[in-house]
């Protein structure tokens, strides 16, 4: 901390603080239109903060200027106000001071400092600048170049933050101008923060555009429960609906950030095609009931199905929604089989070794860490928000990154080493590397042959791991974890880690896992596993979700409980889950909105809460809890979903014993020993990691089978087919579909597909193809990508599973 | 005035070509800077006193003493971005002479311990760009460039880039940027780019005439170097004389000699039966001088003391029959075609002062409007991330303070024209004008 | 609701900057780093500015001299060979664009091939730059065959009034010459081979 004197005042405030953020400490505040740390380094462009500072001749920008100890500051001499005075006026000699009509009125920067630092005239009188307003961006963005002050914030962002360079500013001067290439929109994951930034109207939501008035609306704090980010928002509420959503800046989860889906796909919770009441099959049809009628229809068929019912429980579902359903399905049901994550078991010991503290890394480890090995996901897909964080940290404190992974991945030029191997052999790649790191280890060349890698770069890989330094973090997929030899694949995982010293408990160092569901983690813990209960505690082994489906087929089980899930369109196993639902007596379904798999099977529906519905909690990939609070109101009939199924069980004779969500709460701090305690109080706006908490020592140790000494299979030769692998992208989710101002980024089916391969199949951009395995065909379009490892195809989707597939033209 | 040192024997047929610069004595200085260490040569340059020739006048070995010491990637910059209004200096040594540049870039490069070596040249000129080029195919056959220079333990690499029109290019930190492959945007200082300059490494950035003088200091001594000239501006200095004169052209003179004598006895003043009116002593940047101030010592401080300043050396002479209005105009749009938009008051500042200086000339103004944009001049001054705004602003400023009257009558005048005149009597055309009918 | 500006009085005044108007066109697909496998480019194209990245220990430096070869390649900076750079050099074209737009040599839309910038900056005007710029104005400006444009200092002071054809520096021109002059750049001549700035001697008295 230094010492000094603003307009007068002592201060003390961090060493090498700027003087804008030093101010404050003084209660003194210095107004800013282009400096934003979150931003990079300040540019110092607008001339809003310029203090005079004794000793110095010239006034400063604050916003660049460190404060040192003993340094003397004014900002209120005439000097000052002259200059800041001049900035104004000269700001808005060209804005059009449309407020009446701008989205930005009541909640505008440039309005706030007119008023507080402006000389309230102006001597300008010559014509202003006039253009036709608004213009499209994108289909979410609005330009208005009118009211432009170029601050450069928004270029700043996608040229340093989100690195998509597609927003830059043409010509030079007072002619300069924010635009794109050639009159391309600029689309990209996270182009919706430029509407936050731009502190005028001049860039303004499309969704949002006239909807309200700063006093018209209110601000709600919640989670987005979107994808595995969790990233913290502000729901903009008006009349019970919510009309936006703005990011709530945590600097432990988000950085103060948001995807374009977290930002606009709220609109998903007030469209029409939206379950808001409760519903069951009559005569081959969906039909609206009471509450009271489907209630009684679920239990008396659960009743009856009970020790033969399967539950499928979905990423987006709550801590509380998870622990309830797996007390419903092993204490009123007499069923374990039930399962939240999508690609098969992990035995218990793996689940606990993945989960201790000690090889926890957090969301800021990212960052700061001196290597950071992304393998088996594509961050911008899987949990978008970290890919900003990724590139902050390669850009601004030296991250090594290292990318492996059998898609090519959008960081790869960010990576000092990126490495392909074949889709699925995550497993053989993982051995080829653990051979690699450990001297003796194993032959480098087979095992990488195995994998479909090139063993110079897996070696080059080992050396650049070894070298980079001892805070390393693993950022790996669930997918990696998943499959027939997800236990194999994972003891491969902590061989890697541990070889690296990454699980050691070192601050700094880590693993993180990115779950394929928002709450992966949650309901892992919470219990939503067939081989675990709250807390990781032993249980009787239950069928795993593909195991429930083959007893669904099978007749074992007849009855299926999909919390927010619709195996059909989520899971892998498509034909077998068709067969399944249709062969199940009872389908009983929490859902927003009828898919295909619920729309022809589901016999009792109940209306799912949105997210800015819900109370209660979920908890992050790095184990942050994190509190889901209602923003608005359950539209038509919808009720608390904690309630929906505590009266499921009451309905087949089982008092869960909960009458309010925050009882719900409590009653999982007490089943999972370490979140003993854990309050909503406690977890409050911005969350807590239960490993930073005393009771995360009550984690049941961690044992582990020898490793096996099997070989992992190769992966398959092509032999003249192609390999096939499958993704997700950030734009496949229901809520881009259903969302309108969203929908045009919903993808369509694509076959990404290397030059060589496309040349020998005769293929060419934008063909049309059939796409065929074991018999399945889907139609694709092709997409020739430079950077597609040969004899790998991708798809978008999990109609077709491989390994192989045939592309043939339509 | 004694003999000139750069321009001397400049239009010898071949000189650009090293076989003659060679036969003159060129890369002598070379080798005797290798002959010595770093420091000695450092020495030579600090002693001779040279100050910076494009516009700020900073000393040239002060600024190598500023480097960071050791072997970190270090960079030489040559600023051949000339693109002062006014000045064409640099444009003849590198057309003409150009191995004596690639030689002092040579020579500072080792005084600083530098490795990597770049010559900024202007994307307008062509022809100097491809003297350049050749002279450093040249240089680089003849091993005075590349590893191991001459057998010392000197190397460099040295490549000539091209601009591509932009005045704000020639700002050290915008031309980094642009070198760099960005928009060319001036940065913030600090950091100065003797701590992180190009590609965030140390670099020293010297302008063409300041380099192309290392070889001379070199081979003349610093201490001889710094008897010439004045005590505060040391050495000879070539100036770029245009404008309303009969011998428009470079002349290379002895700092501190009356700036009379350049205008009236090198470049012959103004045409027969003009007199000079207003003057601007170092490129358009430069605050204006009047006729009254033709006997100001030419040097950097005695410009300062009169209130403007030597710049790049580049005097552009306006006689009696142009009105100042013009001059305004002239300066101001210059100014706002090249402001590069980043700051604020620059960006909107000359902007601002276009549109009033056309409705002055469009009789849509007042006197009042004068105030104002003396006003928004002030309101540039000092404000700016870099010197660009103050270079419009000083020069604009001093207009309407020397020239008021002048500015009212035209204002007068230009409402005369429509009818918007709050006097009957027209102002005397002379005014206007200027004395010579 | 889109207004039209025909209609709307306030349009028709105030400083007009071109591209200031456009929106973007939503039907097509956001501008990225070009992927090699959908965008040919020119072999020769690729080595220069291959030859030119190798020159700079940041390959992005060599984004003017990419341009640049751009331009000669193209007579312009056109979309198409802005995509071709950014797909050798492995940038956005909006970065690309962005960066041509902020300097005069660069020009985004198509020009003549003969390019003939007049200085009109102060110390030309004063000995009648303004006049030649006219009339070359006269002579050349609707003639798709020249790039005429009036340029800031081209350091060139001394052979006012001044004006770089195709790069080379030829002054003082008077008005009626230039029809004589553009008649020698049609025929793909030197003009005024006596005021080719190459040619002049020093002024200096002591230079010899």
């Amino acid at each position: 901390m230094v010492s000094f004197t603003i307009d007068g005042l002592e201060v003390t405030a961090p060493q090498n603080a700027m003087l804008v953020d030093a101010a404050k400490h003084g209660d003194v505040e210095i107004p800013v239109f282009c400096y934003e740390p979150k931003l990079g380094a300040p540019v110092g462009a607008c001339r809003m903060c310029l203090v005079e500072i004794e000793g110095i001749p010239k006034l400063q920008t604050g916003c660049s200027t460190p404060v040192k100890d003993g340094m003397v500051v004014h900002t209120q001499t005439d000097r000052v106000r002259q200059a800041q005075e001049a900035v104004v006026e000269f700001l808005l000699i060209n804005h059009p001071l449309d407020c009446p009509v701008c989205d930005k009125g009541g909640e505008c920067p440039l309005q706030d400092i007119s008023f507080g630092w402006g000389g309230g005239r102006s001597r300008f009188i010559e014509p202003k600048r006039h253009f036709q307003k608004p213009l499209a961006l994108s289909p979410l963005i609005a330009i208005d170049r009118e009211r432009c002050i170029l601050c450069y914030r928004c270029v700043r962002f996608s040229q340093e933050l989100s690195e998509d360079y597609q927003l830059v500013l043409e010509e030079r001067g007072a002619h300069t101008y924010v635009a794109t290439f050639d009159g391309h929109p600029y689309v990209a994951p996270f182009s919706g923060n430029i509407i936050e930034l731009c502190p005028v109207g001049a860039l303004t939501s499309q969704p949002y555009r006239f909807r309200a008035r700063p006093w018209d609306i209110e601000g709600a704090g919640s989670v987005c429960t979107l994808c595995p980010a969790q990233c913290n928002v502000t729901f903009t509420v008006r009349d019970e609906r919510v009309l936006r959503v703005l990011a709530r800046d945590h600097a432990e989860v988000d950085d103060g950030w948001l995807c374009d889906k977290g930002r606009f796909a709220y609109q998903a919770v007030h469209v029409d095609e939206r379950v808001t009441h409760p519903m069951i099959r009559d005569g081959g049809e969906l039909r609206r009931v009471t509450w009271e009628r489907a209630l009684a229809e679920a239990g008396a068929a659960l009743r009856r199905a009970k020790g033969r019912v399967g539950a499928i429980v979905g990423g987006e579902t709550t801590n509380e929604e998870g622990f309830l359903l797996q007390r419903l399905m092993r204490e009123g049901l007499d069923s374990g089989d039930l399962d939240s994550r999508q690609g098969g078991t992990l035995p218990l010991g793996l689940h606990r070794a993945l989960a201790v503290p000690d090889a926890q890394a957090t969301v800021p480890d990212l960052e700061f860490a001196h290597a950071v090995l992304v393998l088996d996901t594509e961050p911008v897909d899987d949990m978008p928000i970290v890919d900003l964080r990724l590139r902050k940290g390669v850009r601004r404190h030296g991250v090594k990154l290292a990318v492996a992974t059998s898609r090519p991945s959008s960081l790869d030029p960010n990576a000092r080493a990126s490495i392909r191997y074949a889709p699925g052999a995550g497993e053989a790649f993982l051995r080829a590397l653990g051979a690699a790191l450990t001297p003796g280890g194993g032959d480098v060349d087979e095992l990488a042959a195995g994998a479909g890698a090139d063993a110079g770069a897996v070696r080059g890989l080992a050396q650049l791991l070894r070298s980079a330094g001892e805070d390393m973090v693993i950022l790996y997929g669930e997918r990696l974890v998943s499959g027939p030899r997800a236990a194999e694949a994972a003891q491969a995982l902590l061989e890697v880690a541990s070889a690296l010293n990454v699980t050691g408990g070192r601050e700094g160092a880590g693993l993180l896992c990115v779950p394929a569901g928002t709450n992966g983690r949650g309901l892992a813990e919470a219990g939503v596993l067939p081989n675990a209960g709250p807390g990781y505690a032993a249980v009787d082994g239950g069928r795993d979700a593909a195991a429930i489906a083959d007893g669904a087929r099978h007749g074992e089980l007849t009855a299926l409980y999909l919390l927010h899930a619709d195996p059909l369109v989520e899971l892998p196993g498509r034909d077998r889950w068709a067969e399944a639902l249709e062969r199940a007596t009872t389908v009983v379904a929490h859902a927003a909105w009828l898919t295909e798999g619920l729309l022809e099977h589901a016999t009792v529906v109940f209306p799912a809460e949105s997210y800015a519905e819900k109370e209660g909690t979920i908890t992050h990939p790095d184990g942050r809890l994190q509190r889901l609070r209602p923003a608005i109101g359950h539209p038509g009939e919808t009720r608390a979903e904690w309630s929906v199924i505590a009266d499921v069980a009451r309905a087949v004779g089982l008092d869960l014993g909960v009458l309010t969500g925050p009882m719900a709460t409590a009653q999982l701090a007490d089943a999972v020993p370490f979140y003993a305690g854990l309050t909503l109080e406690e977890i409050g706006g911005k969350g807590v990691r239960w490993q930073t908490r005393a009771a995360a020592a009550a984690l049941p140790a961690a044992e582990i089978q020898p490793a096996s000494l099997q070989i992992a299979p190769s992966a398959a030769p092509a032999n003249g087919r192609l390999r096939l692998g499958t993704y997700r992208s950030i734009w496949n989710a229901p809520e881009v579909r259903v969302s309108p101002s969203l929908q045009f980024l919903h993808p369509k089916l694509r076959l990404e597909i290397a030059p060589s391969d496309a040349q020998r199949l005769e293929l060419f951009p934008g063909d049309h193809v059939v796409v065929g395995s074991d018999g399945h065909t889907v139609d694709a379009t092709v997409a020739v990508r430079s950077t597609m490892p040969e004899g790998s195809v991708f798809l978008e989707t999990n109609a077709l599973e491989g390994p192989l597939v045939e592309v043939r033209r339509a | 005035m004694t003999k000139p040192l750069l321009l001397k024997g400049i239009d010898e047929p071949g000189l650009d070509t090293l076989e003659v610069y060679q036969r003159r004595g060129g890369y002598d200085a070379l080798r005797k800077a290798l002959s010595m260490t770093r420091e000695e040569v450092l020495h030579e340059l600090e002693v001779s006193g040279i100050r910076g020739r494009g516009g700020a006048g900073f000393a040239m070995g002060k600024k190598i003493s500023f480097l960071p010491k050791g072997a970190i990637d270090k960079y030489l910059v040559c600023n051949a971005d000339e693109s002062e209004p006014g000045t064409f200096k640099d444009r003849e040594l590198m057309q003409k002479n150009p191995h004596m540049l690639i030689e002092g870039m040579i020579i500072a490069a080792y005084a600083g311990g530098i490795n990597r070596a770049f010559i900024y040249i202007r994307g307008e000129y062509e022809l100097q760009a491809q003297k350049l080029e050749q002279a450093v195919e040249e240089a680089k056959r003849a091993a005075y460039l590349g590893e191991g220079i001459l057998g010392s333990d000197h190397s460099l690499t040295l490549w000539v880039h091209r601009g591509a029109g932009a005045y704000i290019c020639g700002e050290e930190t915008a031309l980094l940027d642009s070198l760099e492959g960005k928009r060319g945007n001036p940065r913030l200082k600090p950091p100065f780019p003797a701590n992180q300059g190009l590609y965030q490494g140390p670099t020293l950035i010297n302008n063409v005439e300041t380099l192309a003088t290392a070889p001379v200091i070199i081979r003349m001594g610093g201490e001889e170097y710094a008897k010439l000239g004045t005590a505060g501006s040391t050495g000879t200095k070539v100036v770029s004389v245009s404008g309303h004169v009969q011998r428009p052209g470079n002349y290379e003179v002895e700092l501190g000699i009356p700036s009379r004598e350049i205008i009236y006895g090198l470049a012959g003043g103004p045409p027969e039966g003009r007199e000079v009116k207003l003057w601007f002593p170092g490129g358009s940047s430069a605050p204006v001088l009047t006729a009254d101030d033709l006997d100001v010592p030419y040097d950097f401080d005695s410009l300062a003391k009169a209130g403007s300043m030597l710049g790049s050396g580049a005097i552009i002479v306006i006689d009696d029959s142009t009105p100042v209005v013009d001059v305004a105009m002239k300066t101001a749009k210059f100014y706002r075609h090249e402001s590069c938009g980043k700051c604020t008051p620059c960006r909107e500042g000359t902007n601002w002062t276009v549109k009033m200086l056309e409705r002055i000339d469009s009789g849509e103004a007042t006197p009042m409007d004068l105030d104002i944009m003396a006003a928004v001049q002030e309101n540039i001054i000092g404000n700016c991330l870099c010197v660009l705004g103050d270079a419009m602003a000083m020069p604009i400023g001093s207009m309407i303070l020397k020239f008021r009257e002048e500015f009212e009558a035209h204002i007068e005048a230009a409402r005369a024209r429509n009818e918007l005149a709050t006097t009957d009597e027209a102002p005397p055309e002379a005014l206007i004008q200027g004395a010579v009918a | 609701m889109a207004i039209d500006p025909q209609r709307v009085p306030r349009f028709g005044h105030g400083s007009r900057v071109p591209g200031w108007d456009e929106a973007a066109d939503l039907s097509k697909d956001p501008a990225e780093v070009p992927d090699p496998a959908t965008t040919p480019v020119p072999e020769d194209l690729r080595a220069r500015i291959e030859e030119y990245m190798r020159r700079y220990p940041d390959p992005r430096s060599a984004v003017i001299p990419a341009l640049h070869t751009v331009q000669d390649r193209y007579g312009w900076c056109s979309p198409e060979g802005i995509e071709q750079a950014a797909c050798v050099m492995r940038l956005t074209p909006a970065y690309l664009l962005s960066v041509a737009t902020f300097y005069d040599m660069l020009f985004t839309t198509p020009v003549g091939r003969n390019d003939v910038f007049v200085c009109t900056n102060i110390s030309c005007s004063l000995c009648g730059a303004d006049e030649l710029f006219a009339a070359f104005h006269e002579h050349a400006g609707e003639d798709p065959e020249f790039n005429l444009r009036a340029f800031e200092c081209l350091g060139a002071c001394d052979i006012a009034p001044m004006a770089s054809i195709n790069g080379q520096y030829v002054g003082p021109i008077r008005p009626d010459e230039v029809p004589a002059v553009l008649d020698a750049v049609r025929r793909g001549e030197e003009p005024l081979p006596d005021r080719q700035l190459k040619y002049r001697k020093s002024t200096d008295p002591n230079a010899a």
